[in-house]
């Protein structure tokens, strides 16, 4: 069946995280996405996850710089309905073909940008990797952590708030587009990405009581959720939560083989010296337990809980997969054809009229050029000059 | 006129992982009616997590239990074009606002479902909190270094929930145009923990082994020598010397240009592979010099680099000039809280401009409107009303926000 996207063609000559993954969205489910790569490839081929962020897609290598490769690219935007671009504000426009240029060309293409920081800003100009938008966006300030001070977040946050923005506005311009007939201007930032991320936390409120900003402040040690995470036998790790939407049916106490546990009243009730040591208690007995026993009978006793492991392992590393990673139809097998084997994530959204699909694995620089090229006309000799690494 | 001008999404969630995808919806110019209990959203409580997935929207207060209640629903969701919510498995259809239910008023509506795990398999019956898929997904693993014995660390800003929530919006969106082309609706559903195994998509296996793939060290300084915070004489700063080119000028600058041709680390494997060895290098010569210093320094030398800005808690951003003057920040007054202030336009349209809405509504802030619109009569609305159908804030208004 097709996928609801099915039609769509996409041009992706983003880099780094943000655009490949969201352009990831789209193409599995079911736009053609045509990764647009510099001659040599794209320089990030080596990073980890670029085998993973940059599949369901084909490639074609042009030298945009080339008033030759530019005319093909050109063809490539006549039947496009998406570009989709990660530099600097302004880099585009330099090389004849920012949003001006492309929309005279063809007016229904939508024009996805997402520069680190939004034009205009002041920061524009400074570099855009995502740890430096970490930095100067107050992410790494709000992160708690083992010291005082910022602390690096592992995850790379901007982006991976990016990565949603780009094909929302894509698709709020395609359902758009249905209206107007013509395309526009989307644009987002890293930035803009950090932001989102913020939105329970990061606010002004006029006539808020102090405790207000409290409950969801940056603590040390580091707050509420923290918590709950408890080391258990060989060094291993869970994480308990205090919800599941389900009525449990022993508590975590008489799980843990607690001896007179009081109930959650009279827990609360106490002073907090009084709570600290049992909470202490509490650590000591986790302990004593091997985690993934642990782990099966808080859920079969109807507490929400996990085993704090790496994504690797919930992919099956050393193990089985997690269940519902399994149950969920996120263990994918994916032939690579660099890596060979591989196992990644599956496709995160599901729609089930046109269900979405991996569409092949990350294409190889250029693999694509003779049957893209070739279907608009280009002969061998033609596509091997505009595609060539320039001496 | 905004993007998604003119379409209606019905939103029948609570807490977090359902509200937020709808209002991002509202940006970008959908109408967001949230059909929510009388008794309040259960977020409601905790003041700051409930305004950052409110506003924008209409509010209608209903008890659905009651056939009067579940009438209106219908009604609402006749006129969808987009169906949200977050209930755990079954509870939708047994209030009578499941997919087939929805089906029936209105063929062709896109229905979405956010849940905590999935529709199916060993855990689909539990909700949950971010933070287990945070475990789930190694999350909490590599943010707390874990590997080198720290004990793990929750990402405190509920990225799961929040991934759960966009995740929704890309396949609402995708699923509305598809409906747009060829009249078919469909359902869909994401989950907290897809979502966070897409934060972790960078891992991968291959034959059956765990690639590699960049840690953090034991102080949560970064992933690489090159690529990672240090202390300085009075702070911090953030580099990023990704290229070759960037690598020798460092060294220049921090005064030991012999470093970039040294054995150990003449290449960027070979930095990796001789990290700490490296790093305890460094580390002594960027305390000698403040940040300022070292950021003039690192600008001047191509070195990319940033100070960390310490917001105090967002603040500094909610009234950044520039963040301000580019429409980054919305500002709105509630009738109890005041002025507000939460981030803005996260995305920007050249033709079709971003539409924020006003403050999160109070409890059944439009029912009557809302109402009204429907066909209902002041006679049947004020019935509804004494029957503890429906509620609209009074003198009575039992909550502070």
């Amino acid at each position: 069946m097709a996928g609801a996207l099915d039609g769509v063609k996409v041009l992706d000559l983003s880099w780094g995280i943000a655009g490949p993954l969201g352009v990831l969205l789209l193409a599995e489910q079911g736009a053609d996405v045509i990764k647009v790569e510099p001659p040599g490839g794209d320089p990030f081929r080596s990073y980890s996850g670029y085998a993973v962020w940059n599949r369901s897609r084909r490639s074609v290598t042009v030298d945009l710089k080339n008033p030759e490769g530019q005319a093909a690219f050109m063809r490539l935007i006549d039947e496009a309905d998406v570009v989709v671009e990660a530099f600097r504000p302004g880099v585009m426009d330099r090389l004849g073909i920012g949003y001006d240029a492309l929309h005279e060309r063809n007016s229904r293409l939508i024009y996805s940008s997402c520069p680190a920081y939004p034009e205009g800003h002041r920061l524009a100009d400074r570099p855009g990797y995502d740890a430096l938008v970490q930095a100067s966006s107050g992410q790494q300030w709000e992160q708690p952590g083992w010291r005082m001070g910022p602390i690096f977040l592992h995850m790379p946050m901007p982006s991976m708030g990016a990565m949603f923005l780009v094909p929302t506005g894509i698709l709020a311009a395609l359902v758009a587009r249905e209206e107007t007939g013509s395309g526009q201007h989307v644009t987002t930032s890293l930035f803009q990405g950090a932001l989102l991320f913020t939105t329970q936390i990061w606010q002004y409120v006029e006539k808020a009581p102090a405790a207000f900003h409290d409950l969801m402040g940056k603590s040390y040690p580091p707050g509420i959720h923290q918590q709950m995470l408890f080391e258990v036998a060989d060094e291993k790790w869970v994480h308990a939560s205090v919800m599941s939407g389900l009525i449990p049916t022993k508590s975590q106490d008489e799980l843990l083989g607690l001896e007179d546990a009081p109930d959650p009243f009279a827990f609360m009730a106490m002073a907090p010296e009084e709570r600290e040591q049992f909470t202490m208690k509490r650590r000591v007995a986790y302990k004593g337990h091997d985690r993934d026993v642990l782990v099966s009978n808080f859920q079969a006793h109807n507490h929400a809980i996990e085993a704090v492991i790496t994504m690797e392992e919930a992919l099956g590393a050393g193990a089985t997969p997690h269940p519902q990673l399994l149950a969920n139809n996120m263990v994918a097998t994916v032939e690579d054809p660099e890596l060979g084997t591989t196992t990644q994530i599956g496709v995160p959204i599901n729609l089930q009229g046109t269900p979405g699909a991996i569409q092949g694995p990350q294409p190889m620089p250029g693999q694509h050029n003779a049957e893209i090229f070739g279907q608009l006309g280009y002969s061998e000799s033609d596509i091997a000059k505009f595609s060539a690494v320039r001496a | 006129m905004p993007a998604l001008d003119g379409v209606l999404v019905v939103d029948f969630g609570q807490y977090l992982a359902g509200p937020f995808g709808p209002m991002v919806l509202g940006d970008l110019g959908a109408d967001v009616i949230k059909v929510e209990p009388v008794t309040g959203d259960g977020m409601r409580l905790a003041g700051k997590p409930f305004f950052g997935c409110q506003r924008g929207k209409r509010d209608i207060a209903v008890d659905l239990k009651t056939p009067d209640g579940l009438a209106i629903a219908l009604e609402l969701i006749e006129r969808a074009d987009i169906v949200h919510h977050n209930m755990t498995a079954g509870v939708a259809s047994r209030l009578g606002i499941g997919f087939e239910d929805a089906k029936r008023v209105n063929p062709d509506v896109v229905y979405c479902n956010t849940w905590a795990y999935g529709l199916e398999g060993p855990l689909a019956h539990f909700g949950g909190l971010d933070p287990l898929y945070q475990a789930s997904a190694g999350l909490e693993y590599e943010a707390g270094a874990a590997h080198t014995g720290n004990a793990p660390l929750y990402y405190r800003f509920g990225m799961c929930d929040a991934a759960n929530a966009m995740l929704s919006v890309v396949g609402c969106l995708a699923a509305l145009y598809h409906q747009r082309r060829t009249g078919e609706g469909q359902d869909l559903w994401t989950s907290l923990f897809d979502g966070g195994a897409l934060f972790a998509s960078d891992a991968l296996l291959v034959d059956g082994e765990a690639l590699a793939r960049p840690r953090l060290d034991k102080g949560l300084h970064g992933v690489s020598a090159c690529y990672r915070l240090y202390a300085t004489q009075d702070g911090w700063i953030q580099i990023a010397a990704v290229k070759e080119v960037e690598w020798a000028s460092l060294c220049a600058l921090l005064g030991v240009p012999e470093l970039a041709d040294d054995a150990r680390f003449a290449v960027v494997d070979l930095r990796a592979d001789n990290r700490s060895e490296l790093e305890a290098l460094l580390e002594p010569l960027f305390l000698n010099k403040t940040s300022m210093f070292w950021t003039r320094a690192l600008d001047e030398g191509g070195v990319p680099n940033e100070i960390p800005n310490d917001t105090n808690g967002g603040q500094q951003v909610l009234f950044d000039s520039d963040n301000v003057a580019l429409g980054l920040v919305a500002e709105y007054e509630h009738p109890t809280m005041g002025k507000m202030r939460q981030f803005g336009e996260l995305i920007g349209f050249s033709d079709t401009p971003g539409n924020i809405g006003g403050p999160p509504p109070r409890v059944g802030e439009n029912t009557r409107e809302i109402l009204e619109w429907l066909g209902y009569t002041d006679d049947r609305i004020e019935k509804l009303s004494s029957d503890g159908v429906i509620y609209w804030p009074r003198a009575d208004y039992a909550w502070t926000v």
